[in-house]
Formats: structure tokens, C-alpha cells, sequence
């Protein structure tokens, strides 16, 4: 039976892309917060671009990756919001009591929620180009920004998935998706490291994955091709996606097992 | 491939607050049977079903549906089973249309067999119209009808209906019976409805079991449970003062065939004829001048029912 994996996937993917698009606020907000990342700190901040650190790099580029951040957890957290809502509606129950793959009905809003991602990620590089964004590593650069959002998504989707599955409630999964947001911030957000003032941050900082993240973004969108840099964001992935997906896979496990 | 149930010694304790919902319960149910447990909120109707449509494991004992093991073969189960839930399992962001489709092609219909099966079922439950509105926008009614098709989208073997008319207004719970009665006799399809209404029970099933409190507490036809309980009531509220002692002792011994017992300030007739009874109660009170504030004359309730049998003690009434 489990031939029907492929099959049940798609129909759960396609089922959950459908109702995400039918529910506009459930990604425009998000996705106007990361616009207004790249639109107001470009136009207010870019000034400190001018600072000797910054080596005359471009601002735009510089806070990009602080926009694309929040658009994909944005996005991979609607795999959580769908799973709840199904749970809630007795919808999730329906599809336990058929005989779709266990997999699938778990794997679908993940997918549709990666898919989520995938689009925001595009439209705020799309908006940042129409800022006048210039790209060191040029196009082979953006594949790899877009690598490591979806890498970073995946990772937050399995703890927004994790979360739902194992609370099946609205207001815990979204409570969980907040502690993800401050991450943005306890980082290199608006300024480089050496220019952080506070001790506390500059901890928080180093200990924060998003501040990798960040980083081998900005390698590639500023510096150029400097491998070790860029593979600070690609072990930080490693590191929390391991962590968050065996998370969702044993919430999953707990959530479709019969106990 | 059959549509029987066969239940043997089934327990279950929540691991959770330790409850024990359903406590060595034992039951068989025919192929093409109408059958329902009849039984109040938290007597353990809920958790068997969910059980027997494997999502939930059993403590100990063992369950077949339509030839299969619920603990050891769930997916084969699945394929033959339907059920619709206390709770309606629909997607409000899809139309009625698009989620029997999605239903169909989970169950392995083709595109287009998956189109008319949906088309079929829109017509059954009478949602033809309503087939291309979101279902967030329908009435409990509608809902409810939707869920009834969806679980019938593969033609089960053996259908579960968890409550199906609980909160229904008197036209959807007549719609729904029909429905069943029909899936029942021109398909002969095997259905296990749980029900908090006597009334329910006795209209639908062909055989009733009574649980309480995650035990059987009586099984037999409609027509044999009522014969033990009576299936009408004269309720009789004796004037203050009066001496109910004697009002009863009077009642047991000059009634035939019929169950007095007294429930608070009340005195509960269970017979079988209520009206020829009750002109026999009349004629007694008359006799003995004893003096009333009230008769009434009802079909038993289910809570006039679980007084009667724990009042005599369940033991009798087990097969
Ligand atoms: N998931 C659960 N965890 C703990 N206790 C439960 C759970 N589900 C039901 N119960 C308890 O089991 C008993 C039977 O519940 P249920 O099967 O829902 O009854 P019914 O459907 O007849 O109203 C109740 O005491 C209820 O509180
Ligand atoms: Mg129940």
C-alpha cells in the first residue's frame, strides 16, 4: 500500500495550497513585515553603511537576509497553522480514519508549507532588485540564498509542525512561532558584530543559529565566494533542521499512533 | 470480505486521568445488522467507536471489523470501514464538492470516477446545491449531511455513526434516518450507531445495547428491552400527606404485568399498554380513595430506563 505514498502526498500538498491561497491573511501580513524590513531599515539605516566596517557595501544587501529570514519562517510556520486547524476541525481525524499514507498527512502541509516559503523568498529578492539590490556572486549567489531559506524554513517548519502536532491548539503553536521571531533580532540584524555595543548581545549573538544564517547569506550577496563563510549557514541548518525534524517526526509518530 | 463486529472482553483506561471507559465489554454484530449502543454522555460510546475504527488502541481484549483485527490490521480495517464522528471532520476552506472528491481519490478512485462518486453522493444528501459553497458557510445540519457522505464515498462494509443526529433539528434528523435505514436495507450495509435517544434506537436498530458507566448493562431487540422495561410510563405524583407506602403496595399488587418504583416524591409505572393501564391505575386510586396530583402518562426516557435497571439491579438483565 505504501505505493500510494506519492499519490497521497500530492493530494494533501495540493489540498493544503488550496486553502492557504484561500486564505489571504494567513501569509500577506507576514509578508508585508518582511517587505517593510527591506523598504524602512534601507531608508533609514543606510547611513551606517557609510561606517568604515562596512567597507562600502550596500545596506540593501546587508539587511536582505534579515527580511528573507522572516518571510521564510513566515512561511514554513503555516505548516503548523494548517496541521491545527485541521486537528481542530476534526479534519485531521477524518484523514486518520482513511486509509491515506500516515506520511502524507503529515508531509502535505509541510510541503505546501516549504512551497509557502519558496514564493515569499522570491518576492522580497524580487522587491530587493527593484530596490536597486546588486548581487556579488550574481545569479549563482540568489540560488544560494534561496538554498539556505528553504534549508532555515525546513528547519523552522519542523518545529511549527512538532508544535501542532503535539498541542493540537491554535494559540500554543502560534506562541511557539514566537519564540522563533526574537531569534531574528538577538542577532547581526541591523548591524555587524564588531559594531554591537552590548556584551549580552554580542553573546546572544554568537549563540543564536540565525546569526550563521545572516552570515553566509551576506558572504555571498556582499563578499563574494568565500566557501567557509558560507558553510557557517549550511552547519547551522544541519544542526537545528536534525533537531526540529525528529521533533515533528516523533510528534507525528505520537500524533498518529494510537495510544 | 465480511461486515461483522465481534468484540471480546475489551477494556480501556485512559492513561490520562486513569479513567476506565470501557470495562470487558463484550458484543457481536451480524453482517448487514443494524445495530446501536444506546447509553449517556461519558458512558463510553465515543471510545469504543473510536477503537473500532482504529484510532485509538485497546487496554487489553481484542476486536474484529469486517474480518480484520483493529489493533493488528488497521489499514485493511480502514478500506472497509466508514465512520462519521461526534465531531464533524470537514475542511471549512473547501466546498462540499471538492471534499468529496478529495475523499474519492484517497480512496483510490480514479480522476473522473472520483468527480461522479462526489456528483452521486451530492445528489444522496441532497447538498447539490450547496456543492460549490465552502463548507465554513453551512449550517450544522449540512455539515453533518456532508460527513455522512464522505464516510460513504468507498461503500463500506460497515458503517460507524458516532451520534449522528445529536443537536439536529427534527427535519435533518429524519433526513438522516431515512438515509440509514436505506444504506441499511437496499445495500445491507452493517451500521453501529451510538445514540443518547431511546427513541433513536428503537425507530433504527434492529438489536440495542444499553451502556453505563463503560458497561453493558442490557442487550436484546427493541421489542425484547421493552417488553423487560415496559415501553410506556405512568408517572404519578401522590398528594402530601397521602401514605405512599400503601399507594404502592396497592399499585405492585393490583397491576399485571407491570413495574412500580418510586423515584423521589413520584411513583414510576413501567407497562407495556400505558393507555389500558392506565385506566386500571385510575380505577385502583379510585377504589382506595387515594388522592392525586398528578398522572401523566409518556414513553420512558432514557434516564427512566437506567433507574429501572440499576433500581433492580443490573445483574438480570445481562445475557
Ligand atoms: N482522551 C481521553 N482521555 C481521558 N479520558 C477520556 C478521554 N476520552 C474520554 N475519556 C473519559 O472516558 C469516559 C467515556 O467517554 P466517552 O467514550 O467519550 O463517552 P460517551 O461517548 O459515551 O459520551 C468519560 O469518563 C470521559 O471523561
Ligand atoms: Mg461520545
Amino acid at each position: 500500500m505504501s505505493s500510494n505514498v506519492w499519490r497521497d502526498t500530492w493530494l494533501m500538498t495540493r489540498r493544503n495550497v488550496k486553502t492557504t491561497l484561500r486564505n489571504p491573511f494567513s501569509f500577506i501580513p507576514n509578508l508585508m513585515i518582511s517587505a517593510f524590513f527591506l523598504l524602512v531599515y534601507e531608508g533609514g539605516l543606510s547611513g551606517i553603511s557609510q561606517l568604515p566596517t562596512f567597507e562600502g557595501a550596500n545596506y540593501l544587501a546587508f539587511i536582505l537576509p534579515v527580511s528573507i529570514v522572516s518571510a521564510a519562517i513566515g512561511g514554513a510556520g503555516g505548516a503548523g497553522q494548517s496541521i491545527v486547524k485541521d486537528i481542530e476541525n476534526g479534519f485531521f481525524s477524518r484523514l486518520l480514519l482513511t486509509p491515506a499514507s500516515r506520511l502524507s498527512i503529515v508531509l502535505g502541509p509541510i510541503i505546501a508549507g516549504m512551497l509557502q516559503l519558496f514564493v515569499q523568498t522570491l518576492l522580497i529578492i524580487g522587491i530587493a532588485f527593484l530596490l536597486g539590490l546588486e548581487v556579488q556572486t550574481g545569479m549563482g549567489g540568489v540560488l544560494f540564498v534561496l538554498l539556505i531559506a528553504i534549508g532555515w524554513g525546513l528547519a523552522f517548519a519542523g518545529y511549527s509542525a512538532g508544535v501542532a502536532l503535539r498541542t493540537g491548539n491554535a494559540q500554543a503553536a502560534q506562541a511557539g512561532t514566537f519564540i522563533f521571531f526574537p531569534l531574528i533580532f538577538l542577532s547581526t540584524t541591523f548591524v555587524p558584530y564588531e559594531l554591537i555595543d552590548a556584551q549580552w548581545l554580542k553573546i546572544a549573538a554568537v549563540i543564536n543559529p540565525t546569526t550563521y544564517i545572516f552570515e553566509s547569506m551576506r558572504t555571498v550577496l556582499i563578499d563574494g565566494w568565500v566557501f567557509w563563510d558560507m558553510m557557517q549557514g549550511v552547519i547551522a541548518i544541519t544542526i537545528v533542521s536534525t533537531l526540529t525534524i525528529t521533533f515533528a517526526a516523533v510528534s507525528a509518530k505520537r500524533a498518529v499512533s494510537r495510544g | 470480505m465480511n461486515g461483522k463486529i465481534v468484540v471480546d472482553h475489551l477494556s480501556k483506561t485512559f492513561k490520562k486521568g486513569g479513567v476506565q471507559a470501557v470495562k470487558d465489554v463484550s458484543f457481536k454484530v451480524e453482517e448487514g445488522e443494524f445495530f446501536a449502543f444506546l447509553g449517556p454522555n461519558g458512558a463510553g460510546k465515543s471510545t469504543i467507536v473510536q477503537i473500532l475504527t482504529t484510532l485509538m488502541n485497546a487496554t487489553s481484549g481484542t476486536a474484529f471489523v469486517a474480518g480484520f483485527d483493529v489493533i493488528k490490521e488497521p489499514e485493511k480495517v480502514r478500506r472497509h470501514i466508514g465512520a462519521a464522528l461526534q465531531e464533524t471532520g470537514v475542511d471549512p476552506d473547501l466546498t462540499g464538492r471538492e471534499m468529496l472528491e478529495l475523499q474519492a481519490w484517497i480512496f483510490g478512485f480514479g480522476k473522473r470516477e472520483g468527480r461522479l462518486r462526489a456528483e452521486e453522493l451530492l445528489d444522496i444528501v441532497q447538498l447539490t446545491e450547496a456543492a460549490e459553497r465552502r463548507i465554513g458557510r453551512y449550517s450544522g445540519g449540512m455539515r453533518r449531511r456532508l460527513d455522512l457522505a464522505l464516510t460513504l464515498v468507498h461503500e463500506p462494509a460497515v458503517l460507524f455513526l458516532d451520534e449522528p443526529t445529536t443537536g439536529l433539528d427534527p427535519s435533518n434528523r429524519m433526513a438522516v434516518w431515512e438515509e440509514l435505514r436505506r444504506l441499511n436495507k437496499d445495500k445491507g450495509t452493517t451500521i453501529f450507531l451510538t445514540t443518547q435517544y431511546l427513541e433513536e434506537a428503537d425507530n433504527l436498530a434492529d438489536r440495542i445495547s444499553i451502556i453505563n458507566d463503560g458497561e453493558i448493562v442490557a442487550s436484546g431487540t427493541p421489542k425484547e428491552l421493552k417488553a423487560r422495561i415496559g415501553s410506556d410510563l405512568i408517572a404519578l405524583t401522590p398528594v402530601d400527606g397521602g401514605d405512599e407506602d400503601r399507594t404502592l403496595h396497592l399499585l405492585k399488587s393490583g397491576l399485571m404485568d407491570a413495574d412500580v418504583i418510586r423515584k423521589q416524591e413520584k411513583i414510576l409505572i413501567y407497562v407495556e399498554e400505558g393507555t389500558r393501564q392506565l385506566l386500571e391505575v385510575a380505577r385502583i386510586l379510585d377504589r382506595e380513595n387515594i388522592e392525586v396530583e398528578d398522572i401523566q402518562l409518556s414513553s420512558p426516557t432514557l434516564d427512566d430506563i437506567f433507574l429501572k435497571i440499576t433500581g433492580e439491579g443490573k445483574r438480570s438483565y445481562e445475557q
